[in-house]
């Protein structure tokens, strides 16, 4: 009931100021309807759509995923850099909880407006891609696709802490949902086993986020506050410490960092596409975004100390991680396990607490995120024609669909950092930035090596798949009418993400422009928190002995 | 010899545990209400035995409170039985064990 | 129009060619190779323009990413080396684009292949023009991909399959170092701009670090095919002939050189110590190798790869000039000799043995012509372009080092042995098989540029008079030959033993190996020799013992210990134990009502003692 009369409230008070002209607010309203927008666009889905093929259901779906993208693209544009707190487009709506601090405050700064946009175009290509495939109970599967989207672009929107937690809870159980119901081979015991360990993760950080706030004594649960209160009174060093590695540890569960990374191979395996394509490509860079946005800048004594942590992980996961993934037969598998390798780029990218460091992460985020979805998007499709995952079972895909081997063979030398593309930006700029200290440099030796081994196992895959000469029962299979060559809507998917990682990969300013400003506020002011004589006059609670 | 508080302590323990026994120990489901009774009563005379021992009236009150809730009680539970006998043609406490794990 | 806009098309021309021809979709078949065509003689007319007004350097910048105070640029350098260059690639870039149209006539996909080409053509103008290492890196990867694309080309086979994966990942394995030298290069120097390094490195020589250097030619093993990293060349034959002309003969080989000169002022003499051994080393290595094949595309191929040795010797005894002339002069008559062999397994219908070839010389003229000018080039014999190169190479190196003046005529002699075995068993004697005898001369699309590249593989080498003024670090190194103390002497005596070389060479090959013969003479007389010869040092081996012996075992293991002990045992195991815990609780649910009044009464009595700090 109380959310009837809250939604009622948001309404009147929301469409009242757009109509007395409140212009300036605009912007602000437009990033809160690529919330709601795609959240009610499900809800109906969900509730009142019966046949997804029929042209209104249609119509409203592609509104659903394009409004959005549209909006999102819109509000880079009007991005604007200088401004002094760095987050445009501020929007604060009153939740009732403000006793605790916490409001519904959106708005978009240098870090989170890439991956905003990221969220908008994987959600444009997951949602144009299912509305038109052919899954049991479609309405229900394209509703929940769509409030996962909506939780997707919260998380991304989100200055106040606790909603940033909240949209990506809103994420998760639809991805639980839909792998439990669509899901491929055991997906029962998988989704539970991903959701749980995922959920854990999420946990660890809430009450890193918690505590974060608590002791900070800020005056809201968000990061304009939490900065504020930081700038005056820094956390004590071993406090700091430890939020850090509760941080650190659920964000690192999060983004399935080596050796929390088991839940992703298996669960990629098993989730649909759409599922797999939001979570891979979105879901996975909230952990990262959390440390990028909030760890890290609040918390400079505790990323030292668990520096080194970052790195020895983020190794772990580009080499042995990378070694596990040479040894995949299954398609999807493999591209589940290459993308936990891709984050180990991130976390190494991470740990060199340097603004060119921050930076590199930032790209590589955004073109990974494009490159995984795009991958899984085509997963599906080369299962389409070859009803198999198994590499070993394929071949011959250049004869029977040059188009889609086009598309693969360019999503694998993106994902595997060819130039052109957007991952070679990110991954060069992570390893310029470890070349930087003498300290790190041992890491850029190591983690160079992934470039070799990505190639091995990425031009192995376009080797079976694409090379060779296809089997009888495949080309029977698929001449006709039936699957053949890409259709125009999987081209439209593939290409909106193929599309957007060109057009970084050729001109990555388009980006880091903003990011960099953002990068260098954030950094330049938590240096202040770096000086020594912070650790002063807070007094810590220490565990006292029992005697 | 004169008979002290300590005996009358000695008897309502011994008291309460006889009911406390049938109440673990009895499978007939009356027998444990008839033990819990017991118990109830026990605690009734060491409550008496102690508002004569101080001089106060404050025991005897409560002996009238927990007299009365022990009457209420008997009644809604023999009516419980009565309607398990019905549902389920036994009273026995390890044929009633749908609660178990 | 200006030299900005000139160098842009030069640049963006082949890559809105191949867009174009992707474009096409449908009618690809029947419009790539027109489109291909103009689009080659695009380019040559733009540089001609470009190249007829340049003035003394061109350099242009761009910031393209800025991270806090680390910013990142993409521009040009155009100085006379890159001139020289771009020349020397339009030229031969117009010849092959031509003969393809006659090769690949009758190639369902030359769609693909053109647009291959001219994405190629593309990334080789980027590498030219780069300004900084951080652009040739980008096109250096771009300049790899369009070899994996074209090697690839005839997908449905297996061995283009393997041979465009492993030219991938061996050159990304020297482009691994080559990152890691570019990286260091720019925390050393504080950036990878070409000039502005040159500049740094003259003012603090103590910055030039070896390591950094060894880092650096990493990307130049790979690309140009030294060892240890020379195992994808010979097996890139798998591609088109044309592609193997173009691209592992005449220029993205030569790419490797054409870094190993831009960043000539950075290595410190112990990295060039060693380019000039490993250069010499390959030279031989390849030059042993060439004689155990017998497919014609891989005899050219071990050739090419002696002669980068030849290049990477004289670039490592200081003479880069010398080095850029062996790199045009090369350029053109190896391109030469692939479209010849082309030309030639065209006509016996893709027979590539030449023990199965034999006699051709009388069924094409032209095609045996002007391969055995290519050879004759290639040989180093007086009056053709490969003589001046040589001959330069050969001066310096005597200068140098006597050993490898040695090992480098010996060198000469063994080019001369195996090409004149080509020679011989292909061109005279009898057809060896049924292919052979019904060879005929190709169509004139094709014997064109074999006689235009013909006449630059006799006339190239006299580099005096190339226009423009291009290939001045060539005459400025020819100059310092030519002061040498004792240079009459050196230049008398390497004379006599080059012309020995080259003569000893070709008579001996015939007397060996006779004309026209169906079997290799030397394996039938040298067995082990032979098999020695074909061992190639086993290289290929190792690597194939490395991948399925020790990498596939380790890579099987780590899954191992991730699936079973990662997620089997820790993660599902610890819900396992929830699970038991779950099953330990439930055990306590009996259902009777005895048993939790006993528990209701435990827990009472451990509250009281709680209560009265018995606990």
């Amino acid at each position: 009931m109380s959310f009837g009369f809250l939604s009622v409230y948001y309404f009147f008070g929301y469409t009242g100021s757009i109509y007395f002209n409140d212009f300036s607010m605009m912007y602000s309203h437009l990033l809160f309807s690529t919330i709601w927008i795609p959240f009610i666009c499900g809800l109906i889905f969900l509730v009142s759509v019966k046949d997804v093929k029929t042209l209104g259901a249609r119509l409203l779906g592609l509104c659903g995923g394009v409004l959005p993208f549209v909006f999102a693209w819109i509000l880079y544009f009007k991005y604007d850099a200088s401004l002094l707190e760095a987050y445009n487009f501020e929007l604060i709506l009153p939740t009732g909880l403000e006793s605790l601090g916490i409001f519904l405050h959106l708005g978009l700064n240098g870090i989170s407006l890439p991956l905003f946009i990221l969220s908008a175009t994987v959600g444009l290509s997951a949602i144009v891609y299912a509305l038109f495939s052919n899954a049991e109970r479609l309405n229900l599967y394209v509703g929940l696709l769509f409030i996962m989207f909506s939780g997707l672009m919260g998380t991304f929107a989100s200055v106040d802490l606790f909603f940033f937690y909240f949209f990506h809870e809103f994420a998760l159980i639809p991805t639980f949902i839909m792998i439990m119901i669509w899901g491929g081979v055991s997906r029962h015991a998988v989704a539970l086993e991903m959701t749980i360990y995922l959920t854990l993760g999420a946990l660890l950080s809430l009450i890193g986020l918690i505590a974060l706030y608590q002791q900070s004594g800020a005056e809201a649960f968000n990061m304009i506050a939490l900065k504020d209160a930081l700038l005056e009174q820094p956390i004590s060093e071993v406090l700091q410490n430890n939020i850090f590695a509760l941080l650190f540890f659920g964000f690192g569960i999060l983004v399935s960092l080596f050796p929390f990374h088991t839940w992703a191979p298996k669960g990629y395996g098993a989730a649909p596409t759409g599922a797999a394509m939001l979570h891979a490509g979105v879901l996975k860079k909230f952990g990262l975004y959390g440390l990028l946005q909030i760890a890290i800048p609040f918390l400079p004594a505790g990323s030292e100390a668990w520096g080194f942590w970052l790195l020895l992980l983020g190794l772990g996961n580009i080499l042995v991680i990378g070694l596990v993934t040479l040894a995949q037969k299954d398609l999807k598998q493999m591209i589940g396990y290459s993308s936990v390798m891709h984050m180990g780029y991130a976390f190494i990218g991470l740990g060199t607490f340097s603004i060119l460091g921050a930076g590199g992460v930032l790209l590589l985020l955004v073109a990974h995120g494009l490159s995984v979805a795009l991958l899984f998007l085509l997963s599906t499709c080369i299962y389409k024609r070859f009803s198999t995952f198994n590499m070993d079972e394929m071949g011959g895909l250049g004869q029977i669909a040059p188009n889609l081997s086009a598309f693969f063979a360019l999503a694998i030398l993106a994902s595997i950092g060819l130039p052109g593309f957007a991952n070679f930006w990110g991954e060069f700029i992570i390893f310029t930035a470890l070349g930087e200290s003498e300290s790190t440099r041992w890491v850029l030796y190591l983690a160079a090596l992934g470039i070799i081994i990505s190639a091995v196992y990425g031009l192995r895959a376009v080797g079976n798949i694409v090379f060779g000469v296809a089997k009888e029962s495949v080309i029977q299979a698929n001449t006709g009418s039936k699957a053949g060559d890409m259709n125009p809507i999987e081209k439209f998917s593939a290409t909106v993400l193929l599309g957007s990682l060109l057009l970084i990969g050729v001109y990555p300013k388009i980006f880091s422009d903003y990011s960099n400003k953002t990068l260098q506020n954030i950094y330049s002011d938590t240096s202040l928190l770096l000086n020594d004589e912070y650790v002063g006059d807070f007094k810590l609670e220490r565990d006292t002995e029992y005697e | 010899m004169t008979i002290g508080i300590n005996e009358f302590i000695i008897v309502s323990s011994l008291l309460f545990l006889i009911g406390f026994l049938g109440v673990i120990l009895r499978r007939n489901t009356i027998i444990i209400f008839m033990s819990i009774e017991l118990m109830l009563n026990a605690v009734n005379l060491a409550l008496v035995a102690f508002s004569r021992y101080n001089n106060t009236m404050d025991g005897s009150i409560f002996v009238f409170f927990i007299m009365t809730v022990a009457a209420a009680e008997v009644a809604v539970g023999l009516a419980i039985i009565v309607m398990i006998y019905r549902q389920r043609q036994t009273i026995l406490v390890n044929e009633l064990n749908q609660l178990k794990g | 129009m200006d030299i900005l806009t000139n160098l842009l098309s030069l640049l963006f021309l082949p890559l809105g060619t191949s867009i174009l021809i992707i474009a096409l979709g449908k009618h690809r078949k029947k419009y790539a190779p027109i489109v291909a065509f103009m689009s080659a003689i695009g380019a040559l007319s733009l540089s001609y323009i470009l190249l007829r007004n340049l003035p003394e350097s061109v350099h242009y910048s761009w910031e393209w990413l800025a991270f806090g105070d680390s910013k990142f640029y993409i521009g040009i350098l155009l100085d006379n080396i890159g001139a020289t260059m771009l020349a020397m690639v339009s030229i031969v870039a117009l010849c092959i684009v031509t003969f393809s149209i006659g090769y690949m006539s009758d190639d369902a996909a030359k769609g693909r292949f053109f647009a291959g080409v001219a994405f190629f053509m593309f990334s080789m103008t980027g590498i030219i023009l780069a300004d900084n290492l951080i652009m040739i890196f980008l096109f250096w990867e771009l300049v790899g991909f369009s070899s994996y694309l074209l090697i690839g080309h005839y997908f449905q086979k297996e061995e283009a399959k393997s041979a465009s994966q492993k030219a991938f990942i061996v050159n990304r394995i020297g482009d691994f170092g080559f990152l890691i030298g570019i990286i260091l290069t720019y925390w050393q120097f504080g950036t990878t701009n070409i000039e502005l390094l040159s500049i740094q490195s003259g003012i603090d020589p103590s910055l030039m670090s070896t390591f950094i250097g060894f880092l650096l030619i990493c990307g130049f093993i790979g690309k140009s095919a030294q060892f240890p990293l020379h195992v994808w060349l010979p097996d890139a034959m798998a591609g088109p002939t044309p592609v193997s002309a173009l691209i592992h003969a005449a220029t993205m080989v030569a790419a490797g050189i054409y870094l190993l000169i831009r960043i000539d002022f950075i290595l410190t003499s112990q990295v060039l110590l060693f380019i000039a051994y490993s250069g010499t080393f390959v030279a031989l290595f390849a030059g042993f190798c060439a004689f155990a094949q017998d497919d014609i595309k891989r005899i050219l191929a071990y050739s090419t790869l002696s002669q980068l040795g030849y290049m990477a010797a004289i670039f490592g005894m200081g003479y880069s000039g010398i080095a850029l002339f062996h790199l045009i002069t090369h350029a053109f008559f190896k391109a030469l000799l692939f479209l010849g062999a082309g030309a030639v397994i065209h006509a016996c219908h893709h027979e590539q043995s030449i023990f199965k070839m034999g006699g051709l010389f009388k069924k094409m003229p032209i095609t045996s012509i002007t391969f055995i000018i290519g050879t004759l080039a290639l040989c180093g014999v007086y009056g053709f372009s490969g003589f001046y190169s040589k001959d330069s190479i050969l001066i310096a190196a005597n200068d140098y080092n006597g050993t490898l003046f040695y090992f480098l005529v010996f060198g000469a002699f063994m080019t001369a042995g195996y090409m004149g075995r080509l020679i011989w068993i292909v061109f005279f004697g009898k057809a060896n098989s049924e292919a052979a005898s019904s060879a005929h001369e190709v169509s004139a699309v094709m014997t064109v540029p074999l006689i235009l590249l013909s006449g630059f593989a006799i006339f190239v080498g006299l580099n005096a008079y190339w226009p423009f003024g291009l290939g001045a670090s060539i005459v400025s190194d020819l100059d310092h030959l030519h002061h040498l103390s004792g240079y009459k002497e050196i230049h008398k005596w390497v004379l006599i033993l080059g012309s020995a070389a080259w003569i000893v060479g070709l008579g001996v090959s015939l007397i060996f190996y006779g004309k026209g013969s169906s079997e290799d003479r030397l394996q039938l007389k040298f067995p082990k020799v032979f098999a020695f010869l074909q061992g190639r040092l086993w290289v290929d081996e190792l690597y194939q013992y490395y991948v399925n012996h020790i990498q596939k075992p380790v890579a099987e293991f780590l899954s191992f210990v991730d699936e079973v002990i990662l997620r089997g045992i820790i993660v599902r195991g610890g819900a396992g134990l929830v699970g038991v815990l779950g099953v330990g609780f439930r055990l306590l649910q009996v259902g009777k009502i005895n048993n939790y009044v006993l528990w209701f009464f435990v827990g009472l009595l451990l509250f009281w003692l709680y209560g009265i700090d018995l606990f």
